[in-house]
Formats: structure tokens, C-alpha cells, sequence
């Protein structure tokens, strides 16, 4: 079997699903932290098989692909200080509890 | 000199007006101190002056063509309002005869509202009644006719409205005003289809038209059937004749006024309309035919009455009846005879009843009675006006109906019958009111009643030697035919019928053996004629009911279906916010997969030409 770019991009949506479902069904806040780390990685399979399939003189995509590792990096620490700083003030991490601004 | 007062006669509707607008300041709110007695003399002097002004320029006017001067009022496009005013001998006479028994009126009502503060509104009205009456005569135009016809419609809703603090009168002023309200918006409507066939409102004009009009017959019947219509409730005549037995709740002297002239305006409105009317016959007929069943109805309605203002009201219909008799028939200038003795007499009888309920309280003729020796002067009066308005010999009334009943005769000999048995019952209702008040034994209502004073005896005299003398002035005027040519037939029959009523009436009401009160035949039937043929009933549960129950079907449609409509307009974006709102749940994830959501949508959308041809392709494998 050769491996085509479809390939990747097939998995990559997998992925970006399976982080979706993940983010949207989780009721642990650090699950939510979880699945959206799922769905970067989707990305970043996304860019690279681009990288390699597309653009291999310039490899822009593998650039990119740093860069998005970098930020969610930074976004994971940023997300569980909040998660944490939530649970200071609520005791939990229950995504259904942390409903008040509502209608 | 009286030329220039014949110029100037379009000053007597002036006169009154400015007497009417005179009277306001004694109102009980605007001078306190003097109390409201000027406002009387003031419209008196005024009535005064417009009656003198009259004789003068009537004068200048006898043996002369009719002179016609023009004011200017409105021009518009191709509408040209100007006023017509005729000055001839029968329209200057005719104000003569409105402002001379609007005098005597006006005397009477100063001693009859004695005890009332409400001077002020009395003569006012009483005066804007003048104005309207001596403008409607004098002018010559059918539009202006209709215009002071409203306003007089509008002045009798006032005048029967005067102590508005009685419920009675209250209902009365309403169905005066609506019922003389509804005939005047049909003869709106014939005015108004009028001019397009005519091209004129000058009745003259009219005239001349009508006698070469070559017009379609059922337009010509429509047209007719309007015309009468407006005649129809002003002379209250049958089915619109309600409104003047209850109008008579208002004051004594504008029951005068109201009795003798005002129920001519109409009359003097469809004589100017005759040749208009005579275009078609259906319409002619119509007149006679309505004219014929009021003077019958109206007279054995008037026998059947207790109440002594009624028994005059009614038979106020059925001669108003005759007149129409006489339009139907072509007779104009009959008709104009009758309604001058009519007047003349009718104003008489009312002042004399007036003057009778004003120091016998009761209106009850059953609790009158003996007042023959107590009383000469009204008891003299009161004959007088009788012998004046039926078919007695000497006087007035006899000449003009023998002049109606010479051309019935001729024309209709059936509806000369008609006018014997009119006259023969009117005779015997006018008989039994007499014998009822001033034959018999005194009752306890009527046990002491003196004469009246001055100001109400003096108008009633005067008036009596005007009834006795209008028969001196007809000849005058060349009114009655000569006595060669006289028909000696009807004039038998006419004096007979009168004789019959009169000796029937003498003998059930003068007879103090014939039990009071009197039951004659069927008691339903007795009281079919008391209630006026349950007029009263027949309007609510005909016109009344179905205005009634139109206009709430359309107040609840107003209020249910429109006003809901819109209403439920507003309930549905209230509703709508109330129950979007729950989208903004709260939930963090909720909002993302509402993001997601938009987002493939958006995707699917975009897309979609592109997954069509996807679609395409797999179908084709």
C-alpha cells in the first residue's frame, strides 16, 4: 500500500472528531483541556502532510506545525491555570456546574 | 321707501340671528346679577322688527314680478354656491306669518317661563329658529334649503332638549334629532343626484327644467322618493312621525312654534319640489299615498291620546298629511293656503292648551274638566282654533280643504273620501279634547284654575282675531275661489263631515251621562291607537335592533379580530424572546457545539455545488 496524502488528512479529521466529540461531551474541564490538545495534534498532522506532500522544497507547513506546538503549549498552561483558579472558588471541575451566566 | 326695505328684506333672518346671539350673555353663568329676563325682550323686540320690516317691504311687493338678488358664498372649480333670495309676495308673506306667531310665541313664552332661569338658551333657540325659518322661505336654492333644514334639525334637538335634567326629554331630543336626521341625509342624496340631471339648485331654475326634462322613469322615481324623504321626517309624517310626539316633552311656546311653522319648513321644502316630484308618478303617489295614511293614522292616533299635548301632535301629522295630499295631487298653491290657516289655527290651539296646563299642571285630559266658565278666554280661543283648522264654514281652514277636496274630487275621488273622514275624525278629536277639558264637571286637578296673565292671554287673543280674520285676508289675496265657482257639493260634504264629527263628539264628551273614560269596541284595538300603533316598539325592534346589533358585531370584530390581530403580533415576539432565550444555556460545550454547528453549515452551503457534482459522480459509478 502506498501511502497517499488522503491518507493523513483522513486520520487528521478522525482525530480532529474524536477531539470534538471529546470537547464536547467531557465533563472533567481537564478532559476539555485534553481534547482540545487532541484536536491541535489533528491539526498539526493536517499541516504536516501538507508539509510533506505539497510544499517539500519550503516544508512552510513544518514551520507552522512548531509554531502551533509552541501556542498550545502556551494555551494548555493558560487553560489549566483557569481550570485551576475555577477550582479555587467552586471545588470542582464539573463543566455542568459552571453554568451561571445563563439566559 | 318701502322699495328700499324690500331690498333690504334679506335683513330679517338678520334680526333674529343677531337677537338669538344677543340673548347669550344673560346665560346664568355669564351675567349673575340681573337675572335672565333681557334675553326675552331683547329676541321680542328684535321679532318686532323683522315683523315690521316684513310689512313694510310686503308692501312694496304687492302686484309686483319677484325679485331675486344674489349673494355671492363659494366658487369652486365648477361649483358656483351663490346664494339665490326671492323676494315675492308669498315668500315676504310667509316670513310675516313665521316672525308674527314667532312673536306671539315669544310673548307667550315671557309669561309662560316665568319660573325658569333658562331664558337665555329659550329665546336663543327660539330666535335661531326664526332666523332658520325666514332664510329658508326667502331662499330660492334647494342646497341652501338642505343646509338651514340641518341646522333647524340641530336647533330642535336643543329646544325639545331644553330642561335636559328630565330623562324623558332626553330620549325625545335623540329621536327628534335622529329621526328628522335620517329623512334630511336621504334628501342629501337627492340634492346631490340632482345636480348632475339639473345642473341647478334654484328652485325656479328647477322648475323650468322639470317641465321640458326628458329623464329616465326610475331614476326620475329615486330621485322623487329622496326628495320626499327629507319632507318626510320634518312634517312627521308616517313611519318617521315618532320624533314629534315625543318632542313634545320640550317647553309650551316652542310647541307653538314647532306645531304651527316649524313642521311647514318641510312642507314649504316639497311644494318647491312639487314639479321635481310630479316628473314621476310613482313619486307623486308616493307622496299621496304617505300623505293619506299619516292624516288617517294620524287622526284616529290623536282621539285615542290622553295626553293633551299629544292629541294636538298628532293631528299636527295628519294636516301635515293633507299638505302632502295636496303636493301629491300638483295643488301648490293650495297647499300654501293650508298650511297658512294650519299654521295660524294650530298655533292658536296650542296656546290655549299651553295656557291651560300652565295653572292645571296635569296634561291629562281624563283629569280636566268644567273649565268652560272658568276659563272663556282660552275656552273662546280654543274654538276658535278648532272652527279655524277643520272645515267650518266662515273660517280659514274650510276654504283651503275645500279647495283640496274641489281637486280630489276630480282627480281622486276616493281620497276626496279620505279627506271627509280625516276632516269628520279631526273634527271629533278636536270635540272630545274640548269636551274633556272644558265640558263636564270639575276635577280635582281643575277645581280652581284662574285665567292666565297678560303676556299669555294677549298672544292668544290677538291670535284669535288673526284665526277670524284670515279668511277676510284670503279674499284679499284672491286666495279663495269665487263664490259662483264654488263646489257646492264638496263644500256640503265637507261641513257635513265636520257637523257629524262634532255632534258624535259633543254627544260621548259633553253628555255627562256618557261614562268616562270611554271604551269603545276592542280594548287591544283602543290601545293599538293610544301607543301610536306601537311606534316605539316596531323602531326598536326593526331599525334600532338591527343598527344595534350590526354595530356591536362590528365593535367585537374591532375588538377581537383587528385589534387581535395586531396584538397577536406582539404576544408571538414576546413569546419568541421568552423562548429563545434558553439558548443561551450556559453550558461552555453547548456553545461550542453551536459553533461547530454554524460552522458546518456554513461549510455545507458553501460547498454544496461541489458535493452536487460529488453526488453525480457517485451515482454514475
Amino acid at each position: 500500500m502506498h501511502l497517499q496524502l488522503q491518507y493523513f488528512l483522513l486520520l487528521a479529521a478522525a482525530l480532529f472528531c474524536i477531539g470534538i466529540y471529546g470537547l464536547i461531551t467531557s465533563r472533567n474541564a481537564v478532559r476539555v483541556l485534553m481534547s482540545i490538545e487532541l484536536m491541535l495534534n489533528a491539526v498539526n498532522l493536517n499541516l504536516m502532510g501538507f508539509s510533506n506532500f505539497i510544499d517539500p522544497q519550503e516544508i512552510k507547513g513544518q514551520v507552522f506545525t512548531v509554531f502551533v506546538i509552541t501556542v498550545a503549549a502556551a494555551e494548555a498552561a493558560v487553560g489549566l491555570a483557569i481550570v485551576l483558579s475555577i477550582y479555587r472558588n467552586r471545588e470542582t471541575v464539573d463543566m455542568e456546574q459552571f453554568n451561571l451566566l445563563k439566559w | 321707501m318701502a322699495q328700499f326695505f324690500l331690498e333690504t328684506a334679506w335683513l330679517i333672518p338678520c334680526y333674529a340671528l343677531m337677537g338669538s346671539i344677543l340673548a347669550i350673555p344673560w346665560s346664568p353663568s355669564l351675567i349673575r346679577r340681573t337675572g335672565p329676563r333681557p334675553a326675552g325682550y331683547i329676541n321680542a323686540l328684535m321679532t318686532l322688527v323683522a315683523f315690521l320690516h316684513g310689512l313694510i317691504a310686503l308692501s312694496a311687493t304687492w302686484n309686483q314680478p319677484a325679485q331675486e338678488i344674489l349673494i355671492p358664498w363659494l366658487q369652486v372649480v365648477d361649483l358656483d354656491l351663490t346664494i339665490p333670495l326671492e323676494f315675492s309676495s308669498i315668500t315676504i308673506g310667509a316670513t310675516l306669518v313665521i316672525s308674527g306667531i314667532n312673536l306671539l310665541a315669544q310673548i307667550y313664552a315671557i309669561g309662560y317661563m316665568e319660573m325658569d332661569w333658562g331664558w337665555a338658551r329659550f329665546y336663543s333657540l327660539l330666535a335661531l329658529f326664526e332666523a332658520g325659518m325666514c332664510a329658508l322661505v326667502l331662499c330660492n336654492s334647494l342646497f341652501f334649503s338642505y343646509i338651514i333644514l340641518e341646522v333647524l334639525t340641530l336647533g330642535t334637538y336643543l329646544l325639545v332638549g331644553f330642561w335636559f335634567n328630565q330623562s324623558l326629554v332626553v330620549t325625545g331630543a335623540r329621536d327628534a334629532f335622529l329621526t328628522k336626521r335620517v329623512g334630511d341625509l336621504f334628501l342629501l342624496m337627492g340634492v346631490i343626484a340632482l345636480y348632475p340631471l339639473a345642473g341647478t339648485w334654484n328652485f325656479s331654475e328647477l322648475a323650468e327644467w322639470a317641465s321640458t326634462a326628458n329623464v329616465d322613469p326610475k331614476v326620475a322615481a329615486l330621485l322623487g322618493l329622496a326628495l320626499i324623504a327629507g319632507p318626510m321626517g320634518k312634517c312627521a309624517q308616517f313611519p318617521l312621525h315618532l320624533w314629534l310626539d315625543l318632542a313634545m316633552e320640550g317647553p309650551v311656546p316652542s310647541t307653538i312654534l314647532r306645531n304651527a311653522v316649524v313642521v311647514c319648513t318641510g312642507a314649504w321644502v316639497l311644494i318647491k319640489l312639487e314639479p321635481i316630484i310630479a316628473l314621476s308618478p310613482l313619486a307623486a303617489s308616493a307622496t299621496l299615498i304617505i300623505g293619506a295614511v299619516t292624516a288617517l293614522g294620524g287622526t284616529m292616533v290623536a282621539i285615542a291620546q290622553i295626553d293633551i299635548k299629544r292629541t294636538l301632535s298628532y293631528l299636527v301629522s295628519a294636516y301635515m298629511g293633507l299638505v302632502f295630499i295636496a303636493v301629491g295631487t300638483g295643488q301648490s298653491e293650495t297647499a300654501l293656503t293650508l298650511m297658512l290657516t294650519y299654521a295660524v289655527s294650530m298655533a292658536l290651539l296650542v296656546m290655549s292648551i299651553g295656557g291651560i296646563v300652565w295653572n292645571s299642571i296635569t296634561q291629562d285630559v281624563t283629569k280636566l274638566g268644567g273649565l268652560w266658565a272658568k276659563r272663556p278666554a282660552s275656552a273662546f280661543s280654543y274654538l276658535v282654533g278648532a272652527a279655524g283648522l277643520v272645515a267650518v264654514p266662515p273660517l280659514g281652514g274650510f276654504f283651503a280643504l275645500l279647495q283640496v277636496g274641489d281637486h280630489l274630487s276630480s282627480t281622486y275621488p276616493w281620497f276626496l273620501g279620505l279627506l271627509l273622514l280625516v276632516n269628520g275624525l279631526a273634527t271629533f278629536s278636536l270635540t272630545r279634547v274640548f269636551g274633556l277639558v272644558f265640558g263636564g264637571k270639575p276635577k280635582p286637578m281643575s277645581e280652581r284654575s284662574p285665567e292666565v296673565h297678560w303676556p299669555m292671554a294677549l298672544p292668544m287673543l290677538l291670535l284669535m282675531g288673526f284665526t277670524l280674520h284670515v279668511p277676510l285676508i284670503l279674499l284679499q289675496w284672491q286666495l279663495i275661489p269665487d263664490w259662483s265657482t264654488l263646489n257646492t257639493t264638496v263644500a256640503g260634504l265637507l261641513v257635513l263631515s265636520s257637523a257629524v264629527g262634532c255632534t258624535l263628539g259633543s254627544f260621548i264628551y259633553l253628555n255627562n251621562g256618557f261614562a268616562k273614560p270611554v271604551r269603545f269596541g276592542n280594548k287591544s284595538l283602543q290601545d293599538l291607537f293610544a301607543y301610536d300603533f306601537y311606534t316605539q316598539k316596531v323602531y326598536r325592534l326593526t331599525i334600532v335592533f338591527v343598527v344595534d346589533l350590526v354595530s356591536r358585531a362590528i365593535s367585537w370584530a374591532d375588538r377581537y379580530i383587528v385589534d387581535g390581530v395586531v396584538n397577536l403580533v406582539g404576544i408571538l415576539t414576546v413569546f419568541s424572546g421568552q423562548s429563545l432565550k434558553y439558548n443561551v444555556s450556559g453550558q461552555t460545550q453547548f456553545y461550542a457545539l453551536t459553533i461547530l454547528f454554524g460552522i458546518v453549515l456554513f461549510g455545507i452551503v458553501v460547498s454544496w455545488p461541489l458535493l452536487a457534482r460529488l453526488s453525480l459522480i457517485v451515482n454514475g459509478f
